[in-house]
């Protein structure tokens, strides 16, 4: 068993589970076995998104189990307690299933990430998704401008309460 | 309306769902049977045009009233609003306005919007969402409890008008002539209207910044006597886009039919005010860019030429003064202590 790497979010560490895949816009992705898809993989947030997100409230996909979609395409959305955003389908294919155990109670997605707080499954034929390795490097090399986002968005944020 | 009675009308779902049409009709069929109710059915709210007879019977309606339809409430209040049909907004515990989802952090006074426009009438208007349950049973105890706060208020009303009472000699005047309801048969109200789609502005979150008017480039937006915000071209439209509503810095352009609940009239509650908005870390284009596109579409598919972002799109956030200030360093600092 490989070891869990870790990436540091100020003083919160990451963890980052190696031996399955990532997508630039913070989901995991495992090779789903014995589902005969080639390309079937299971997603859901990475600890990093989770640990940004906070505690999820509400979560709702605006499209159908068996849908086509492409990739960056809108699939729902996501309320927690720190934030609120879109989500967003990283690799075109096919949506096969969500989790239909968080929709009545999101809260797996903090308790288990990895785990039973799965997103979806989406039978993708080619995703360019990262290894931990990769996906590591990715956060470390963009967290200075990410903080300068979350920076920004709370300007903005104050700014609307003035 | 006969006196006392609460009116209740039934928005059909458009198209032919089984399951919704069940709801509809177990809902119609519990309500018929039930004291001090006047029900009515009539198609899509969202759909009726101006010389609908459904919508001509809203407008007849004096009173108090309910109004269930396959929209979130929100929508429908203000889509009722936007069509002459005006009240005070009922609130329902099937649906809070405000989610309290932060209590030890209360939500900041928003700057409140415009709101509605001319006088208000004296009467309460419920919307209730029929996407909410899949059951009538309760609808029809949420009704009847609703029925309840309408005879209150309207007990409340009476003892407010007795104590106002002007003298006897003005009621001597001529009576003023009432208009005659129109008869409104069940066929009547249900002559299937076609499908429409146009923004519905919730004036309780509009500043009136004009920047949907500077966005739009088909003529949809314009202003009234009192240079307030209005949709005036309805049917300029154009079907599926909502790029306007993510141009709105305030979510008040509500477009009832679309996929996306922020757009189509969700609640707002404390998103976009309070909290981060992720969606550009998770893969999601900046709403502008969106909106961009999806209206370079529209003017293409017109024969017009594409304009990208270069025509009214807000300049928010630009060279904005990046000085040292108290608040904003311990807004970083709560940042770092935000445990990420």
């Amino acid at each position: 068993m490989q070891e869990d790497l870790w990436f540091t979010m100020g003083k919160i560490p990451a963890r980052l589970p190696a031996g399955i895949l990532y997508a630039k816009n913070h989901m995991w992705a495992r090779p789903e076995t014995g589902l005969n898809g080639n390309g079937l993989f299971r997603h859901g947030f990475t600890h990093y998104a989770i640990l940004l997100m906070k505690d999820v409230y509400f979560l709702e996909w605006n499209i159908s189990e068996g849908d086509p979609v492409s990739q960056s395409q809108e699939i729902g959305h996501i309320e927690t307690s720190k934030a609120e955003s879109g989500l967003y389908c990283p690799a075109a294919g096919t949506l096969v299933r969500f989790n239909a155990a968080l929709l009545n109670d999101p809260s797996a997605i903090n308790t288990d990430g990895y785990g039973a707080g799965w997103l979806f499954d989406l039978d993708a034929p080619e995703t360019g998704y990262m290894n931990a390795e990769q996906y590591l490097k990715f956060l470390s090399d963009n967290w200075e401008k990410t903080q300068a986002m979350l920076k920004g968005k709370m300007n903005q944020i104050e700014d609307d309460e003035s | 309306m006969s006196k006392g009675k609460l009116t209740v009308v039934i928005s059909q779902a458009p198209g032919k769902n089984p399951a919704k049409r069940a709801l509809e009709e177990n809902l119609a069929a519990s309500l018929l049977m039930e004291p001090g109710i006047e029900l009515s059915i009539i198609p899509h709210l969202y759909d009726l045009g101006p010389d609908h007879t459904g919508r001509l019977f809203l407008e007849s309606i004096p009173g108090d009233m309910v109004v269930l339809a396959w929209l979130f409430p929100r929508a429908a209040f203000w889509l009722l609003d936007r069509d002459g049909i005006r009240g005070t907004e009922g609130q329902s515990p099937l649906h809070p306005k405000a989610e309290k989802d932060d209590e030890d952090e209360p939500p900041p006074e928003k700057a409140p919007g415009i709101g509605p426009v001319g006088e208000i009438p004296d009467r309460t208007i419920w919307c209730l969402d029929l996407r909410d349950h899949a059951g009538h049973q309760i609808y029809l105890e949420e009704i009847r409890r609703i029925g309840a706060e309408a005879a209150l208020l309207r007990e409340g009303r009476q003892a407010a008008k007795q104590a106002t009472k002007p003298p006897a000699v003005i009621t001597l005047g001529l009576p003023t002539q009432k208009k005659p309801a129109p008869e409104f048969t069940p066929e009547t109200l249900l002559a299937p209207p076609s499908r429409r789609w146009y923004p519905v502005i919730d004036y309780s979150r509009c500043t009136n910044c004009m920047e949907c008017l500077d966005f739009c480039l088909f003529g949809v937006y314009g202003v009234d006597g009192l240079d307030r915000i209005l949709v005036e071209n309805q049917d300029s439209c154009k079907k599926g886009c909502p790029a306007c509503s993510r141009v709105c810095p305030e979510q008040a352009i509500i477009f009832p039919d679309y996929k996306s609940a922020a757009i189509a009239g969700a609640p707002v509650g404390n998103i976009g005010g309070l909290k981060i908005d992720l969606s550009k870390l998770f893969g999601g284009e900046d709403p502008m860019v969106v909106a961009a596109q999806e209206r370079d579409r529209e003017l293409v598919r017109d024969g017009r030429d594409a304009v990208g972002l270069a025509v009214g799109i807000p300049k928010r956030q630009t060279d904005k003064p990046k000085g040292p200030r108290d608040e904003l360093d311990s807004l970083v600092d709560a940042l770092d202590s935000l445990d990420i």
